[in-house]
């Protein structure tokens, strides 16, 4: 003997993995890709989150939110004589932080400052650039590698490869200069990035990073977050040169009349 | 007829101020480099050339180019003369392009208040009284179009709907949309002003509207007000040649619209390598011998 219900539960069921797996087709449409078949990371994008006050969980204070950090584990592993650097740089921040100068900000911290940054994408080469003091990042991938020797740069070197779908970036040639964030986490001149890019859909990247650098810390560390897609119509990259700014070094016009 | 008479007036009063003012510049006395373009006398162009094209159709002018009419940002407007007590001393080659070729005296056609203001900042710029009136760009401000075109190297991408160039000098970048919308609002003024490019036939036009008040076009002055406007025109005319028209007005500044003129020859792409400029910049410390930026 059949059971009436139990049928109707079946097909109920199964209706509904249907209805399931065709809602879940059209959340998901095909990620954009490029001619030769990447992941089209074109687009003006940028982090939302507390990461250029502090990159590990911090309470709010004068001026800064709240924020869950972005460090996989919350822990930094600084060497003993690096931490007390850590702290000092975090006491004299007002002054010692390099953003302070409107200098270059370095990689990673130019990609969760609070300001946009646009991607173009050619084959060879990806082509960012940043609001925040016009900086640039090239990151070639054509299979070239770094160029020979220690190079110290603010920006540092960049070479990328597709591991599948994800971009995967190799950065090294820092200068000693640039810190993670407004809270004192330095680097040295060893600083080594790898930097994962994975599209999440077509308008979000996770963005990770494998920090790595024996002269500062223990072991490597990671960091990891969401780069947002900016979706406004006609949207565009403006200008924050912060050097820029002070009119006491501006003359003003002299009148015409 | 009251229309005719009056432009009959206006154009006996400009042809009495054009040969009353404007005798074009001799000759170079220097030798110019080899492959030197003359924006004055440039080499007869191939009508017939027709540009390769993008995927996406438009002319293409990808690579990496630099100019060949020997301008050096000290001076547009003659930099024979302006840099003979250089030349002398160091030893230097004297660097001959005058790009601005109209008027054809190759000048920057100042209002008269104006002018005296650009003999102020000329006379400034051998020993500025106050760092504020030395050149914006040995401060590290960024050049302003149409002065980034002639301070080095530069690369070209197309993108659909965008035309991207990145700049050698101070990790200099334009976005270039072509998609028909409109300027920022009038309220943002930018080093780099706010470009618009549309193509006519093979020439991608360039609007670039909210400029500021602070770039100069020469080391020796050179200034403008914030309703400087430019309209570019760059034409490939050969596979390795580009022609750039730069025509400038500025309403407050200048008596009239003027036109400069470069040409930019195709290089090697190669890697832009950081051009870190602002960072450990100490001229302004050194010209004031003090701490002002």
């Amino acid at each position: 003997m059949v059971d009436r219900y139990a049928v109707r539960s079946l097909l109920t069921a199964v209706v509904m993995t249907l209805a399931v797996a065709a809602s879940a087709q059209t959340t998901s449409p095909a990620l954009p890709r490029t001619p030769d078949g990447r992941p089209d990371f074109s687009g003006i994008w940028q982090a939302m989150n507390t990461a250029a006050w502090d990159i590990q969980d911090h309470s709010a204070q004068g001026g800064v939110p709240a924020g869950i950090g972005v460090v996989v584990g919350n822990e930094i592993p600084y060497k003993p004589e690096a931490l007390a650097k850590k702290r000092r740089n975090y006491d004299d921040r007002a002054t010692a932080d390099p953003e302070t100068k409107c200098y270059l900000p370095g990689v990673p911290r130019v990609m969760y400052m609070p300001y946009p940054f646009q991607i173009f994408q050619k084959p060879g080469q990806m082509t960012m650039l940043f609001e925040y003091v016009h900086a640039t990042r090239y990151i070639y991938t054509d299979g070239t590698q770094h160029p020979d020797g220690h190079i110290d740069w603010w920006m540092g070197d960049s070479r990328g490869r597709w591991e599948g779908d994800t971009l995967v970036v190799d950065v090294v040639d820092f200068n000693e200069d640039t810190w993670f964030d407004r809270a004192g986490n330095f680097h040295s001149d060893e600083l080594h990035l790898v930097e994962r890019f994975t599209a999440l859909d077509r308008d979000h990247i996770t963005y990770e990073v494998t920090v790595e650098d024996s002269k500062v810390f223990t072991r490597p560390w990671r960091m990891s977050m969401i780069l947002y897609r900016h979706r406004e119509p006609n949207l565009q990259l403006l200008e924050y040169d912060c050097f820029g700014f002070d009119n006491a070094f501006h003359p003003p016009l002299p009148q015409s009349q | 007829m009251t229309r005719l008479l009056a432009g009959i007036v206006i154009g006996l009063v400009l042809a009495d101020a054009v040969s009353a003012q404007q005798v074009p510049p001799p000759p170079p006395k220097a030798a110019p480099p080899p492959g030197w373009i003359d924006p004055r006398n440039p080499p007869k162009e191939d009508s017939a050339f027709t540009p390769a094209r993008t995927p996406d159709g438009q002319p293409n002018f990808e690579g990496e180019w630099a100019q060949a009419s020997d301008i050096i940002t000290y001076s547009i407007e003659d930099p024979e003369l302006e840099r003979a007590e250089h030349t002398a001393i160091s030893g230097q080659r004297p660097m001959v392009g005058r790009p601005i070729i109209d008027p054809i005296d190759g000048k920057i056609p100042y209002q008269p208040w104006a002018a005296k203001y650009a003999a102020f900042l000329h006379e400034q710029h051998r020993k500025p009284s106050s760092v504020k009136y030395l050149d914006p760009v040995s401060r590290g401000f960024q050049e302003g179009i149409p002065r980034i075109n002639y301070q080095g190297t530069f690369v070209i991408q197309q993108f659909p709907g965008t035309v991207l160039m990145t700049y050698d000098y101070h990790h200099t970048y334009r976005v270039i949309p072509l998609d028909g919308r409109p300027h920022i609002g009038k309220d943002i003024k930018l080093w780099m002003g706010d470009s618009r490019g549309r193509w006519e036939g093979n020439t991608l036009v360039v609007d670039v509207a909210n400029n500021n008040d602070q770039t100069w076009l020469q080391i020796v002055g050179g200034f403008h007000s914030d309703v400087f406007h430019v309209v570019e025109r760059w034409t490939l005319t050969a596979p390795d040649h580009i022609v750039y028209l730069a025509t400038i007005d500025d309403a407050k500044v200048y008596s009239r619209p003027w036109t400069l003129r470069v040409d930019f020859r195709r290089q090697k792409v190669e890697e832009q390598w950081e051009s870190a400029i602002w960072e450990g910049n100490k001229t302004p410390e050194i010209v004031s011998g003090g701490g002002e930026r």
